[in-house]
């Protein structure tokens, strides 16, 4: 009963709502901006009946490295509506997405040591491998897994070419992206 | 012009790195020097003087910043061949004009250098990306097609049939403008074809938009096509237009080949059955995506009685065949669709209401331990009556008695059937003593079941964390009776008990924000609320729940904070949001273009963000209102309170948004200005689920009119100011220079529109309040209305001043004067509040609000008007060459004055009599009292059942495992200290506003001995 479908900007002002109900760090709002304006493709909500947002996904691709790969940012789940698969779904909605539109060829993300419900989900339901540990990763000085999951890499039908430089502002965002690229949790 | 390799604006790439290092590393002391010394050498180079102004501006030398900039502009616009421009340099200077809030300039520079290098794309993009700023969006449309007649470029295109579709979404532009659009794109189409799914995505939704639902759907299905990547999205997008096109059996058929790749998509079902039912209304989109319009509530079937069956049952098969199929356990929609078909039915009439039960309680064995399944049946639950419902609770409560699940299971179906039972507002029904019970009911089982949740962290949700939340609700609902104070401290007290042992739970926050607020512990309230820990776009959907109260307190240091931290958080956004806007352009994302630039415009409408915007001038105000000339001083700042005034000129035209989550509030306060708790119980009637749409709908007229009214202020308080200080000159002089009657007559039309806001015309409105004063009219409950009408008074005495065109009869002796009348309203307003309100400990939900407001509103801005007069009867260094001889008419105004100042000082005392009576009462007699009322001392009725399981708990917990960190936080909780930070936090609110009473005297005092 819930529709997984990409999101809106309008989606935003929900998406922070569950941000703010899930998960201890809240991101500004100019790094959902950077996401949803850049790749659009892979943020999905999780919408209820009414028009709730009860669970995103946020994620982007990485196009700076060689090998062309996805990131998981953020994933959250209300508590009211967890072990209905809802973050399952939201996953394989952006890792599809990351392998269609964008041919990525991996995908990756970090997750808290101590987060075992989230790790769960990701070695046991979604096929994550450990690849790295990063010592004092989180704000609070918490180490996290460097996880990833190799995606099959299909042939993609189009790249984007990114117009960077002029404008202050693509170099504003990239200086928030460390601190932001953090939480994920789901049961 | 050309960036040549290894310059960087003309000048080698060797010099500048310093200064770019310096100023990535915010050396910018050391990067000002080495700027100095490169432009010695470089004393014209337009780029050598932007950096400078780069720097300059960083560090918050903005003047010096801009005429450097300033100057770097006039060089560059100089036809002088020498003069060396590319797009590094233009895109520095932009950088500091947009910092500088001078967007034109940089524009203007952009604009000059495409002159001078006609054909140039990359200075062209420059200029694109200042119109994207400045939301030119016929600019933008006129140099996007340059750039695409140059290089041919789709992007470029899509550029301008953006800009296009913002010019008819955003902007003036008319529908035909699409017909434009459409033929550029066919155009290009058919010489180069299409190459980005999201030029695809543009080029349907364009079509979709002038209703060409057919050639859309030509193009989705042809070559262009397979752009689209993912074939769901492509199979919804199908079954839209289809349905649209008014093809409803090929739509239905597109919907469910989703539903077998997708059937848990509740929305793609809904969009099936209403194919079925040939109702196309699901399809129209909401403009308001806060209120969606239930457009499954419509009942507008308009199919035949034959047809309808037969559709529903091959909506029956199909459902069943997803549910055989579907092995995913965790799939409500099959089931819930189910229940849908049948709730169709039943509105069609030809249900039965026996199968909804049915069906619902087969939804509940399946997922009736979820916290979502009573969300998930209300809207079957609203078509049944209430002998059904009532059935339906009961087998609810039966399955639950008899099933055998795990704890944790167990646990979930019990709070769900306590939710249903809230949800059919059984509760309401009930007596006092049954409601108490399953209040006691909840708190036992939520200590019963800690045990689950010793293997939790502390971030992760405890089981049974609802029930904390759902037990508040039937206390406070306890209380709404009986009055019942007990039952209002426990309610607080098991919220408190709960966060000690997790202080994550939002919700309890969100209550406890509202429980202190209404009990006069605003302090603690706040506190509350900054755990919360609200930031970003939070401010704007979450700050509500304080906002509001902060406005009408004394806490004056913390609203400001709120308020500064918000506008600073909006007003950033709107600057930066442009630049955001040219990220989804470059990044080619065409359909977000828009959707962004929609979002930034409600955000700019939100009714939030406009009372902020106007409460912010008006707190400063407050702040300063001893001293007059401050205050002269902000208002100048507000162009004499035009500025505000402006706001208030357009709020009529613009349709405001409202982005608070309503969802996240109690019951008892479904919006700002409506709280159930402050009026009496009135039965089942009485239940205020039944009325939120309506309320909702009137909070939000009201919304409109407050912002109008409130706007008006600034200007009210610059003119009466003004027009006191004209009429005592008018005195003064000889023979009455004229009066600037401009203004005066300026005044008299805003007080007409105030009135016309409060819905009375002026003379009505002057009858009123003359009705007030002279006893003519009853004193009714305090309420923000007589905020208003004691403005009214206020400014109407000042306009009167000069204009003296309220005459008074000799006869009535209490009023002669519109300076009396307002004397008599501060009094009998402060005099009978007073009366009819108890200690506030004691009093929850007290008129404090109103006697913060009446003293640091109406009276501050009337001592104002005093102020001014007396600073006009003696001018400094005028005093002593009158001789103290004041003509006939001020002699009049002065002893009108002396009067008004005895009468204001004699009504603050009034207040502050009272403020210390409460004061001097010792915090820990409030704390027996308080605590008293829930101790039951063997009373058998009465609140105190809950509190004494919360008490038992600490001994409780030792015998059973619950885990070290839970076991501390129970032992370590204690109540008394909930009783004495509710009465320190009623201290500190009553204290400070004794502070600003006695403020308000002294300068009283001084004013007097002026005169």
């Amino acid at each position: 009963m819930v529709c997984i479908r990409k999101a809106t900007v309008d989606d935003l002002l929900a998406m922070q709502t569950c941000n703010l109900f899930c998960l201890p760090e809240n991101y500004q709002m100019k790094y959902y901006l950077y996401h949803i304006l850049s790749w659009p493709q892979l943020l999905y909500v999780a919408e209820d009946y009414n028009g709730k947002i009860v669970g995103y996904v946020l994620a982007k691709m990485e196009e700076e490295t060689t090998e062309c790969h996805g990131h998981i940012t953020s994933l959250a789940v209300l508590r009211t509506h967890r072990k209905l698969g809802l973050a399952t779904k939201l996953m394989t909605a952006a890792q599809n997405a990351m392998e269609q539109v964008y041919g990525a060829e991996y995908v990756s993300l970090h997750v808290r040591k101590s987060n075992r419900a989230a790790f769960n989900l990701y070695t046991e339901t979604l096929g994550y491998k450990i690849h790295d540990v990063e010592a004092k990763y989180y704000a609070d000085g918490e180490d996290a897994y460097d996880m990833r999951k190799q995606l099959k890499g299909k042939k993609h039908h189009h790249h984007h070419h990114h117009h960077h430089g002029g404008g202050c502002c693509s170099a504003d965002l990239k200086a928030d992206e460390k601190p932001g690229s953090a939480e994920t949790k789901t049961e | 012009m050309a960036s040549k390799f290894g310059l960087a604006g003309g000048i080698p790439e060797r010099r500048v790195r310093p200064i770019w290092d310096a100023v990535d590393s915010r050396q910018f002391k050391n990067a000002l020097k080495l700027s100095t010394a490169l432009l010695s050498k470089y004393p014209n180079s337009p780029y050598a003087l932007a950096l400078k102004a780069l720097i300059l501006e960083r560090m918050g030398k903005n003047e010096e910043a801009l005429s450097v900039c300033l100057n770097a502009k006039e060089i560059l616009c100089t036809n002088d061949s020498n003069v060396f421009v590319d797009d590094l340099t233009l895109s520095t200077l932009q950088i500091v004009f947009q910092r500088l809030d001078h967007l034109e300039l940089a524009t203007s520079c952009y604009e000059y250098a495409c002159t001078k290098y006609p054909n140039n794309l990359e200075v062209m993009m420059g200029l694109f990306s200042c119109y994207v700023r400045e939301y030119s969006f016929v600019k933008q449309q006129q140099i996007a097609i340059k750039m695409y007649k140059i290089a041919g470029e789709e992007r470029f295109l899509l550029w301008a049939v953006c800009s296009i579709q913002l010019q008819v979404c955003c902007g003036n532009g008319g529908g035909k403008l699409f017909q434009l659009a459409e033929g550029l794109l066919k155009k290009h189409i058919a010489s180069h074809g299409l190459h980005e799914p999201e030029a695809l995505s543009v080029y349907i939704s364009l079509l979709e938009q002038q209703c060409k639902f057919g050639d859309a759907l030509e193009i989705l299905c042809g070559k262009l096509g397979s752009l689209m990547m993912i074939e769901v999205d492509k199979l919804r997008l199908q079954g839209r237009l289809l349905a649209r096109a008014g093809d409803y059996v090929a739509a239905a058929d597109v919907f469910q080949k989703v539903l077998v790749l997708c059937p848990d998509d509740w929305e793609c079902f809904l969009q099936y059955l209403g194919c079925l039912l040939e109702d196309g209304s699901i399809f129209i989109k909401d403009s308001d995506p806060i209120h969606p319009l239930k457009s499954t509530e419509c009942k507008n079937f308009q199919i035949s009685e034959e047809l309808f069956d037969s559709r529903m049952s091959q909506a029956v098969d199909f459902v069943r065949k997803l549910m055989v199929e579907a092995n995913d356990n965790s799939a409500r929609c099959p089931y819930l669709a189910h229940l849908e078909i049948e709730r169709r039915k039943l509105l069609f009439g030809k249900g039965d209401a026996d199968k909804v039960v049915e069906d619902l309680m087969q939804y509940f064995i399946r997922f009736g331990h979820l916290a979502c399944f009573t969300s998930d049946v209300e809207r079957f639950l609203e078509v049944l009556d209430y002998n059904k419902k009532s059935e339906f609770l009961k087998k609810l409560v039966k399955e639950c008695v008899g099933s055998v699940s795990g704890p944790t299971k167990e646990l979930g179906q019990s709070i769900t059937v306590f939710k249903i039972q809230n949800s059919i507002g059984d509760l309401f029904a009930l007596p006092v003593n049954d409601l108490e019970d399953i209040a006691v009911r909840m708190i036992e089982m939520f200590c019963k079941n800690l045990p689950l949740s010793k293997e939790l962290d502390v971030q992760e949700s405890m089981h049974g964390e609802e029930l904390l939340s759902l037990a508040c609700n039937v206390l406070v609902q306890l209380f709404w009776r009986t009055r019942d104070l007990g039952y209002l401290l426990e309610s607080i007290m098991i919220l408190e008990f709960g966060l000690a042992i997790r202080r994550y739970v939002w919700q309890y926050k969100i209550l406890l924000v509202h429980l202190y607020s209404y009990w006069s512990s605003l302090p603690l309230a706040y506190e509350r609320y900054k755990s919360l820990d609200v930031k970003n776009i939070l401010l704007e959907t979450v700050s509500p729940h304080i906002l509001p109260q902060m406005v009408a307190s004394p806490l004056w240091a913390d609203l400001s904070d709120l308020l500064r931290e918000y506008l600073k958080f909006m007003d950033d956004h709107f600057r930066e949001s442009a630049d955001l806007t040219f990220l989804a352009y470059r990044h080619r994302n065409y359909s977000k273009v828009i959707e962004f630039v929609q979002f930034k415009e409600r955000l700019q409408r939100s009714s939030h963000y406009l009372m902020a915007k106007i409460e912010a001038p008006i707190l400063q105000l407050k702040q300063n209102s001893n001293n007059i000339d401050e205050v002269e001083c902000i208002l100048e700042s507000l162009r004499c309170g035009t500025h505000p005034l402006e706001l208030s000129n357009e709020i009529r035209s613009k349709s405001l948004t409202f982005n608070e989550d309503l969802k996240l509030r109690p019951w008892w306060t479904p919006t700002s200005d409506k709280n159930y708790l402050l009026g009496p119980f009135e039965g089942v009637s009485s239940c205020p689920r039944e009325n939120t749409h309506n309320q909702i709908k009137q909070t939000e007229e009201n919304v409109v009119k407050t912002v109008e009214k409130r706007s008006l202020l600034p200007r009210m308080i610059y003119l009466s100011i003004y027009s006191a200080s004209e009429s005592v000159k008018e005195n003064l002089e000889a023979n009455g220079a004229l009066v600037d009657s401009k203004l005066s007559l300026e005044l008299k039309i805003l007080l007409e529109r105030y009135t016309k806001i409060l819905d009375f015309s002026f003379q009505d409105a002057v009858e009123l309040v003359l009705g007030f004063s002279s006893g003519q009219k009853p004193f009714e409950a305090p309420s923000p209305d007589l905020i208003d009408w004691m403005n009214f008074a206020v400014f109407l005495n000042a306009w009167n001043l000069n204009s003296h065109e309220i005459k008074f009869s000799d006869t009535d002796p209490s009023s002669t004067s519109t300076w009396n009348l307002v004397n008599i309203m501060f009094r009998k307003y402060v005099t009978e509040t007073i009366r009819c309100t108890g200690p506030v400990v004691s009093s929850p939900g007290s008129h404090l609000p109103f006697l913060v407001q009446l003293v640091t509103e109406p009276l501050a801005w009337h001592v104002l008007i005093i102020h001014s007069c007396i600073r006009s009867l003696h001018p400094s260094g005028r005093k002593k060459k009158k001789g103290g001889s004041v003509d006939q008419s001020n002699t009049q105004l002065l002893h009108e004055m002396q009067n008004s100042i005895q009468s204001l000082c004699d009504t603050i005392e009034m207040v502050t009599r009272w403020l210390k009576e409460q004061l001097n009462t010792p915090d820990d007699e409030k704390v027996e009292a308080l605590f008293s009322s829930i101790l039951r001392n063997g009373r058998n009725d009465g609140p105190g059942k809950v509190f004494n399981i919360l008490e038992s708990s600490s001994s409780l917990v030792k015998d059973v495992e619950v885990g070290a960190r839970i076991l501390e936080a129970v032992q370590s909780w204690s109540p008394a200290g909930v009783v004495r930070n509710i009465i320190t936090g009623q201290r500190s609110l009553l204290s400070d506003f004794l502070k600003l009473c006695e403020l308000k005297l002294k300068s009283l005092q001084t004013v007097r001995l002026q005169l």
